[in-house]
C-alpha cells in the first residue's frame, strides 16, 4: 500500500516537471529542427522511474537525441547529423544492411534508457530512427535511409563529455545525402556527342587578373577554342558559349542573367555534357594546381569530374588540387552531368607564365578531350542508370 | 517511510535536473566543429591562435574566424578572446575582417571591404559588406569559396545562428565573382576545413 503512495506521488512529481520541462526545452533551444528530437520525454521518463526504482546500479543509458540536416554553403551537398548523447562512454559498432539503406548502429552496454524508441526525421536522407534494447544491456539504433547509401556515405563515431562545454558523452552518425538515381544511355566514343563548352567570363567581366596583367577571360577562350577543335575533329557537334570576347548575354549584365545565359545554350540544346573552362585565383601568390568542381546533382557529375581531372593533371603536371563538389551555379542549373574545370592559378607568378604558353594551352585542351572520351566510355558501361 | 521518500525524492530531483541538463546542451562539437557552439564557452581548438586582447579584470568572450591555408585549400579557425560585449557577431566579422597575424594562414577577405551592419533573424543572419567584397575580389573560384565559407563558418559558430544570407550594399546578390550560387540562406560548410 505505502509503496503505491509513493508510487502516486512520485508520479505526481513527474508530471509537474514534465509539465515544466518541454517549456524548457523548447525555450532553451530554439532551432527548428531539435525540439523534434528532444520533446519525447514524458513516457521515457515514467520508464526510468520504475527502473531505477528497482535497479539501483549505475549504467550507461541513452540520455537523448537530436538531428540536423546540414546544407553545406561550399560543396553544396547535404548531411545529417544525428546525435545521441549518453550517460557514460561506449564503444560503437556500425554497417549498412544488405540493401544499402539502413545504418544499423550497436552500442553494447548501454540500454535505451529514457529515449522514445522511434523518433521521426524529415524523410530527406532518412525517413525514421528507432531504438531498442536487446540482450537486456544493448542499445540497437536503425537509421531508416530515404535512399540507398555507399560504406563511405556514413560515419559513426563517439564523442567523450565536456563538462565546460555542458556535453555529454556522444555517439554521433553522419550521413551524407544519397545522390538521386540518374538515368542516361551514353554511348562509348566522342563522335556525335553534343558537348557544351563554356570559356569562363569575357567581355565587360576579365574574370581573375594575374600579376602581370593576364586576364583570365583570355587564356579560357584559347583553351575552349582548342577544345572545341579537337573534339570536332573527333566528330562531336560542339556547342561554344561565346567565340569571342564578349558577354554572353549582354555588356554589364548581371551576373546571375550571364551565368543563366551560359546554361541556356547547354539546356536548349540538349547537350551530353557541358564543360566550364576557367583559370584560378587565390589571395596568396603560393597557391597553385588544377581542380575539377562539380554539383553533387548526379553520380555522372562526380564520374565526369574525376575523368578530366586525372586527365588534366596528366596533361599540365601542375598540383593535383583534386576533384571537388561546389555550390557553382553553371552545374547546379545545367541539366545534363556538367563540371567546371579550373587549370591553373593566375594569381601563381609560375603558373600565369605557363597559362600564356600556346604548348600548354593546348596540351590541357587535349587533356580535356581525353577526360570526355574516358567519361563517355565509362558511362556506356552504366547504361541504365547509376 | 520518511527517509525512502526522501530519497526517492533526491532521485527525482537530480534526474530532473541531468534533463535540463540535456536540453541545454548545443549541438556537440567534433575537432575543429563547431556546429551551433555558443559563443563563449567553446574551448580554443585546432591549430588556430589565440589573441589575448582583454586586461586580467575584464570579462571575456571567445570568439572563432577563419582563415585559408597558404595552399588556399582549406579554411582553419582561429580563436580570439576579447572583452565581453552585447554584438559578438559584429565583432567576429571585423576581426575577420582584420585579418591574421599567423604567417602559416592568409586572409580571404578582399581589401577595403567593410561591413556595414549584421543582424540575425529567426536563426539567420544577414551580413552586409560594402562593394569592396566584390571590386576588389582577385576572383578564382578557390577565392570565392573560401571567402563564403569563411564568413558562413565565422557567424555559423554562435548558436544562435544557422545559416547566412551574405549581403552587399543592402542587396541579395547572386555571386560575388561568377561562380557560386548563394542568393539563398547558407549554412556551415565542414568540409572545407583543415581535419587535423
Amino acid at each position: 500500500m505505502e509503496v503505491l503512495r509513493l508510487h502516486r506521488k512520485l508520479f505526481f512529481l513527474f508530471l509537474l516537471i514534465i509539465f515544466l520541462m518541454p517549456q524548457v526545452t523548447l525555450a532553451k533551444s530554439l532551432h527548428t529542427n531539435i525540439p523534434k528530437a528532444s520533446l519525447p520525454v514524458l513516457p521515457a521518463i515514467i520508464e526510468n522511474v520504475i527502473t531505477t526504482d528497482e535497479n539501483l546500479l549505475p549504467k550507461v543509458e541513452l540520455a537523448n537525441v537530436r538531428w540536423l540536416v546540414n546544407k553545406d554553403s561550399v560543396t553544396g551537398g547535404n548531411n545529417l547529423r544525428l546525435v545521441i548523447d549518453t550517460t557514460g562512454p561506449v564503444q560503437v559498432s556500425s554497417k549498412l544492411d544488405d540493401t544499402n539503406s539502413q545504418v544499423i548502429i550497436d552500442i553494447p552496454g548501454a540500454t535505451i534508457g529514457k529515449i522514445n524508441g522511434w523518433l521521426a526525421l524529415d524523410g530527406d536522407i532518412a525517413d525514421q530512427v528507432s531504438f531498442a534494447t536487446i540482450a537486456n544491456n544493448n542499445s540497437k539504433v536503425i537509421v531508416s535511409l530515404s535512399g540507398v547509401i555507399d560504406d563511405s556515405d556514413y560515419n559513426v563515431f563517439t564523442l567523450p563529455s565536456d563538462v565546460a562545454a555542458n556535453k555529454m558523452f556522444r555517439v554521433v552518425v553522419d550521413i551524407n545525402k544519397p545522390l538521386p538515381k540518374a538515368e542516361y544511355n551514353f554511348t562509348p566514343g566522342l563522335q556525335n556527342k553534343v558537348i557544351a563548352i563554356d570559356p569562363g567570363h569575357g567581355g565587360s567581366d576579365s574574370g581573375a587578373i594575374g600579376p602581370n596583367k593576364t586576364q583570365e577571360k583570355t587564356i579560357t577562350l584559347a583553351v575552349a577554342q582548342r577544345v572545341q577543335a579537337l573534339l570536332e575533329k573527333a566528330g562531336a557537334e560542339i556547342l561554344m558559349t561565346r567565340q569571342t570576347d564578349k558577354d554572353v548575354y549582354g555588356p554589364n549584365d548581371s551576373a546571375v542573367d550571364e551565368l543563366r545565359a551560359r546554361t541556356l545554350v547547354a539546356n536548349d540544346n540538349k547537350a551530353d555534357v557541358f564543360v566550364s573552362i576557367h583559370i584560378d585565383a587565390a589571395s596568396n601568390l603560393i597557391a597553385g594546381g588544377t581542380t575539377t568542381y562539380y554539383y553533387p546533382k548526379s553520380k555522372y557529375d562526380v564520374m565526369l569530374a574525376q575523368c578530366i581531372q586525372s586527365n588534366l593533371v596528366v596533361a599540365g603536371k601542375l598540383q593535383n588540387r583534386g576533384r571537388r563538389p561546389a555550390r557553382f551555379y553553371v552545374m547546379r542549373n545545367t541539366e545534363m552531368p556538367a563540371v567546371l574545370a579550373e587549370l591553373a592559378f593566375i594569381s601563381n607568378p609560375n603558373e600565369e607564365i605557363i597559362i600564356n604558353s600556346t604548348q600548354f594551352q593546348q596540351e590541357m585542351a587535349q587533356g580535356i578531350v581525353k577526360g570526355l572520351d574516358a567519361f563517355f566510355a565509362l558511362a556506356a558501361k552504366k547504361r541504365g542508370g547509376l | 517511510m520518511l527517509s525512502v521518500q526522501k530519497i526517492l525524492l533526491l532521485i527525482i530531483i537530480s534526474m530532473a535536473s541531468l534533463t535540463v541538463g540535456c536540453s541545454n546542451s548545443t549541438f556537440p562539437a567534433q575537432g575543429n566543429l563547431l556546429y551551433l557552439a555558443q559563443a563563449t564557452p567553446e574551448k580554443p581548438i585546432g591549430t588556430g591562435t589565440t589573441t589575448n586582447v582583454s586586461p586580467l579584470e575584464q570579462e571575456t568572450m571567445q570568439v572563432t574566424i577563419y582563415h585559408a591555408t597558404n595552399d588556399a585549400m582549406f579554411l582553419v579557425p582561429e580563436i580570439h578572446v576579447v572583452p565581453k560585449n552585447d554584438h559578438p557577431a559584429q565583432t567576429a566579422i571585423e576581426l575577420l575582417l582584420a585579418g591574421t597575424k599567423n604567417a602559416d594562414l592568409v586572409s580571404v577577405i578582399p581589401p577595403d571591404t567593410q561591413l556595414r551592419n549584421v543582424w540575425v533573424k529567426d536563426h539567420i543572419a544577414y551580413v552586409d559588406f560594402n562593394d569592396n567584397l566584390i571590386k576588389k575580389n582577385t576572383g578564382g573560384s578557390t577565392s570565392e569559396l573560401l571567402l563564403v565559407g569563411a564568413i558562413v563558418n565565422t557567424l555559423t559558430e554562435f548558436s544562435n545562428i544557422e545559416q547566412v544570407q551574405i549581403l552587399v550594399e543592402g542587396k541579395k546578390i547572386d555571386t560575388i565573382v561568377g561562380h557560386m550560387d548563394i542568393v539563398e540562406p547558407l549554412s556551415r560548410s565542414e568540409k572545407i576545413i583543415k581535419k587535423l
